[in-house]
This record gives structure tokens, C-alpha cells and sequence, in this order.
């Protein structure tokens, strides 16, 4: 890092804080990576948000007669061991997937960024919150799973609760350092001086500020989040059978795996494909927004 | 260094409490009475109100969670509903081939990872550095289960090169070609994130100055990579490969399902999927305590690598 970088957090906070600032996504537009994993991830989303409107097949439809078929004109991605069509089991499949994700990195964010931001504002909890997130970063989230799952029973809901979990610390430390650097900005001390409200400090000066750095880091977890998710899915602590869940969809696959490697391979390509695409553009983001923020 | 170890400790106890706190509560939550379970469908009224005595379920719930410490302490861990054997001799079984499999993956992914990285920082900007640049993304996107399907499906179905079912024993007993495709598993999906940590440490040592010194006196370029850029750029690998610690913990519970291979990991979903609740409890705080030892070692570690920390 270099000595400028150091020395003019100002700027960079000035610049960075504002989401929408124009030009974020012409930049973005101008890295080819970037762009093209923007238009998969939209597509993705669109297809998962429209999944009754896109997808050929009813995801639950058993046919018998038509089991486990190799990809062909009619089912795109072939057929499974009960002659559902794959390609609208997995349409639906990333919808639970990414509504997952996005609900585990939304709960997580918003409660980690609400810790980290108040643990920098109130000297006085800093070392409690902090030290209730380093219990939280002594579970590895697939463990949260395993046990909230064992408590609660295998569900999304087990899922859900294990994301947050995975979230929150590693958010909650992102956004003390943003606000922490906020903190001795000079407006600050100016809106202090002329007295603002804590509330009003703590929300319109310090949280907006420090967001677009929290913003980005989400974007880049949210590739992690996924894969924790589908690994419990896999491991049969998320969704049950037949609810259509990519992780859990490779599960059962396995089974045929030497008949039909497709009913497996697929649902996991899928993963791969939407976890690609959301890391490079956290990347792509980084660099345009607050290229500090190391992973 | 001595203070800074302890004050670990101290830091570290807290997170053992929640551990020990949160398979309390998977032996408490539990949704069917255990004494019920203990006495069978038809036993008299007296005999649950015995065994819960004898349990000590009628005390409250802080007492018993002390009585509960005290006895993981003494390394009882309640016996498993199903196989009715102790879980702590259970456990002890499945403890070995999870190490083996952990070390077994790593021992795949740091050369490779180590050398890739180092590879991809001396090259900057070449293709070189794209295409392995470009591999750990895709490294680092990839479910650990979908390596594990391919490896399955190609080297131990279709080629028959290696055993892909169970574990054949411990590797000085011949059981080295079942672990070859677990740990290939686990393994390749560290390799992509230990490779982009290393090009970003290597990196930021090839800009210092005592490389400039190293080349200036005129050092073979070779000598300067490993001797002086790499073995300072291990200080954050270092730490940075402690942090995959919860990714090894996590892709080895996946590994061992897929693989059937008898190790905690295995032994932890098998115990929630068939509700047995001991057993589930004693997995999930050997992993949760395994996971906090490697943490305390990697920072220990850091502090004796980089003796800098110490002032901090």
C-alpha cells in the first residue's frame, strides 16, 4: 500500500460515499471481465426471479417413463431419476440458492455493519462487541449448520441461521475499521461541535459513510456465502427432498453418478458458474469502489 | 512473546466457553425427552423419573451445564442413542483419519499453492500470471463437492486408478490409495486461495528494499525469489493459510460424506441425520475446539515468525 493511500482517507471516503456515484458503473462496464460476469449474474437473477415463466417443465413433474435421460432437444439438461426435467429443477434450484445467500449476506450485513459501526462510535462497548465476534469467528459456518440442523432440525431455516452467522463477524470487523477511519474525519468533530445527536451521528454521518465499504465487502463474500450454503445443502442440513436446491440436488445426483453423471454434475456446474460470476465482479467492484478493502 | 501467548489463551477462552455452551444446549434443545428415549417406548413412569434422576435432569439449567463441563473434562461425553457405545471412544476413532485427511490435503495444496503464487507475482502481468491468476478464481469459486464428483466419476470409476469408497487403514498399513482421492479433494480447493495470498505477499516483498539490495549485489535471481522474497512473503501466508482453517474444517465434513470416510466430519451429519444427539454434540466440539487450536497456533506461530507483532 502505498503512502498516499495512507494519508488521504478523506478523499477516498468522500468519493466512495455514495453507492450510486456516477460513473461506478461505466468504469465497471469498461473491464470486460467484470462486465460479462454482470450480465450472467443478471441473467441468473432474472431467470431465478421469473423461474415459474422460464423454466420448460413443472420441477416436480415425475415421469417414469422418461428417467434418467441424457441431455437432449426436449430436456435440455436431461432428465433425473424420476424423470423430472433437470433444467427446470435448476432454474428453481438457483432460486433457492441465491435467495439463501441473499438473505444470510442482508441479515448479516445489516447486523455485523450495526456492531462494527457502533463498536467504533462507543469506545466503551468496543471490547465486549469485539469479543463477542471473535466467539462468533471461533465457528466455522459449516459447524453452525451442523448444529443449529441437529437443534432445530435439517431446514432452510438451519441454513439461513448458519449464513448469518458467517457473516456477521467477519462484517462486523470491516465496518469498525470504516468507521473507525470516520471517526477522525474533521466533520465529525464539526457535528459534534454543533450539536448533533449520537443518533444522527452514528446514522446519517458515520453508517453512510462507511457503507459503500461494507457494500463491497458483502459483494465479495457473497461467492463464500453460496458455497456454504450449497456444501450444507449437500450435506442434507438445508433444504429437503423434493424442494429443488442446488446442493441438494448434487446430493441425490451422486447416488446415479455412474449411470447418469449429468443429474449430479450439473446442479454443481451451476453452483460453480454463479460463484464465479458473483467473485469476479466482488473483484471488479473492489478495484472501482475502495480498492483498500483486501479479502 | 510469552505475554502475547497468554493473552491469546485468555482470548480464546471465552470462544471455548460458547463451544462447550452450545453442545450443551444441542444435549438440552434435544425435542424428545432423553430419559424417554433411554427407557424405550414401554417402560414404566418410574423408571424415566429414575434415569432422569440419575441424569440429573431435574436440577436447574445452570448447575447442569457446570455438571456438564465437569464431566467433558473428564472425558465423558454421554453414550450414543444408537450404537449405545461411548461417544468419547468413537470419537477417538474418527479423530485419526481426519487428521490424515487434513494433512493429506494440505500437503497437496501448499507446494502447489505456494509455488503457483510465487510463480504468478515474478511473472506479473504476463500470461503466465493470467492464466494462474484466472485458475484460483475459478479454484476459489468451485464446491468442494463438484471436484470431489469429477475425481470420483473419472479416477476411481471410469480409470480405476484409486479407491474412492471408505478408508483401507492407516497409511503406513496400506491404506495410502484410499486417501489419495479424499485428499486430492481437499486439497485443490485450497490450492487457489493459498496461490492469490502468496502473489499478493510476494508481491508487496518484491517492491522492499533488501530485494533491490539482494539483486544490487548481484544474487542469482533464484536466490532472490525463495531466500528473500518468498521466505518473507511466508509471514502473512502463514497466518493467511490459518484462516483456510475454517475452509479445510468445512470442505473435510464434505469430503469425508462424499468419501465415506470414517473421520469426524462423517461421524457429526451421520449423527444429526439419524438424531442422535450425544454423538452429534461430541463431533461438533472436537471440530469446533480442533478449529480453535489451529487458530492459536497460527497466531502463535506469527508471533514468532515476525517478531514486529510483539509491539502492536
Amino acid at each position: 500500500m502505498s503512502v498516499e493511500a495512507l494519508n488521504a482517507p478523506a478523499a477516498t471516503v468522500e468519493e466512495t460515499g455514495v453507492l450510486s456515484r456516477t460513473g461506478v458503473l461505466r468504469r465497471l462496464a469498461r473491464d470486460k471481465v467484470a462486465a460479462a460476469a454482470t450480465i450472467i449474474l443478471t441473467l441468473i437473477g432474472l431467470a431465478a426471479i421469473f423461474a415459474p415463466l422460464v423454466s420448460p417443465y413443472d420441477p416436480y413433474l415425475t415421469d417414469l417413463t422418461k428417467v434418467m435421460q441424457p441431455p437432449n432437444e426436449q430436456h435440455w439438461f436431461g432428465t433425473d431419476n424420476t424423470g423430472r426435467d433437470i433444467l427446470s429443477r435448476v432454474i428453481y434450484g438457483t432460486r433457492n440458492t441465491l435467495m439463501l445467500g441473499l438473505v444470510g449476506v442482508i441479515i448479516g450485513g445489516a447486523l455485523g455493519g450495526v456492531l462494527g459501526i457502533l463498536a467504533a462510535y462507543y469506545p466503551r462497548a468496543d471490547g465486549w462487541i469485539m469479543r463477542l465476534v471473535d466467539v462468533m469467528l471461533a465457528f466455522p459456518a459449516i459447524l453452525i449448520g451442523l448444529a443449529v440442523a441437529a437443534i432445530f432440525g435439517a431446514g432452510l431455516t438451519a441454513v439461513v441461521i448458519a449464513l448469518v452467522v458467517a457473516t456477521v463477524p467477519d462484517v462486523a470487523r470491516v465496518a469498525r475499521g470504516a468507521a473507525v477511519g470516520v471517526m477522525g474525519q474533521e466533520f465529525m468533530e464539526a457535528g459534534r461541535a454543533v450539536g448533533v445527536s449520537d443518533r444522527t451521528l452514528i446514522w446519517r454521518y458515520l453508517t453512510l459513510n462507511c457503507i459503500s465499504t461494507i457494500f463491497v465487502f458483502l459483494t465479495l463474500r457473497f461467492g463464500q456465502i453460496i458455497l456454504i450454503g450449497s456444501a450444507l445443502g449437500f450435506l442434507g442440513m438445508g433444504a429437503q427432498p423434493p424442494t429443488a436446491e442446488l446442493g441438494m440436488m448434487a446430493a441425490q445426483g451422486r447416488d446415479f453418478l455412474f449411470m447418469a453423471p449429468h443429474i449430479a454434475t450439473i446442479p454443481s456446474f451451476a453452483i460453480f458458474v454463479i460463484v464465479l460470476a458473483a467473485n469476479l465482479l466482488g473483484d471488479a467492484l473492489r478495484d472501482v469502489l475502495d480498492p483498500r478493502l483486501q479479502t | 512473546m510469552g505475554r502475547q501467548i497468554v493473552h491469546r489463551l485468555l482470548v480464546s477462552f471465552p470462544a471455548l466457553l460458547g463451544v462447550l455452551f452450545l453442545c450443551f444446549c444441542l444435549l438440552q434443545v434435544v425435542p424428545a425427552d432423553p430419559a424417554m428415549i433411554i427407557a424405550g417406548p414401554d417402560a414404566k413412569a418410574e423408571t424415566i423419573a429414575a434415569i432422569r434422576l440419575e441424569l440429573g435432569l431435574d436440577r436447574p439449567i445452570p448447575i447442569q451445564f457446570l455438571e456438564y463441563i465437569g464431566r467433558v473434562l473428564h472425558g465423558d461425553l454421554g453414550r450414543s442413542i444408537i450404537s449405545n457405545k461411548m461417544v468419547s471412544e468413537e470419537l477417538a476413532l474418527t479423530i485419526g483419519p481426519t487428521v490424515e485427511l487434513m494433512l493429506g490435503g494440505m500437503i497437496i495444496a501448499v507446494p502447489f499453492g505456494l509455488t503457483l503464487g510465487t510463480l504468478a507475482a515474478v511473472k506479473r502481468g504476463s500470461i503466465v500470471d493470467r492464466i494462474i491468476m484466472a485458475f484460483s478464481v475459478a479454484g476459489v469459486s468451485m464446491p468442494v463437492f463438484f471436484i470431489g464428483l469429477i475425481l470420483i466419476q473419472y479416477m476411481g470409476f471410469k480409470w480405476g486408478l484409486f479407491p474412492f469408497t471408505g478408508r483401507t487403514g492407516p497409511i503406513w498399513d496400506g491404506g495410502l490409495p484410499s486417501l489419495v482421492l479424499p485428499a486430492l479433494t481437499l486439497g485443490s480447493v485450497l490450492i487457489g486461495p493459498i496461490a492469490r495470498l502468496t502473489r499478493t505477499a510476494v508481491l508487496e516483498v518484491l517492491g522492499a528494499d533488501f530485494v533491490r539490495t539482494a539483486r544490487a549485489k548481484g544474487l542469482r535471481e533464484t536466490v532472490v525469489i525463495v531466500h528473500h522474497a518468498l521466505r518473507n512473503a511466508l509471514i502473512p501466508v502463514v497466518t493467511l493459510i490459518g484462516l483456510q482453517a475454517a475452509f479445510l474444517l468445512g470442505g473435510a465434513v464434505v469430503t469425508e460424506t462424499m468419501f465415506s470416510w470414517p473421520g469426524v466430519g462423517r461421524l457429526a451429519v451421520g449423527a444429526i441425520v439419524s438424531s442422535d444427539f450425544p454423538t452429534a454434540q461430541g463431533a461438533i466440539m472436537i471440530l469446533a475446539i480442533a478449529f480453535l487450536s489451529i487458530n492459536l497456533i497460527v497466531d502463535i506461530l506469527y508471533v514468532y515468525l515476525d517478531p514486529r507483532v510483539q509491539r502492536s
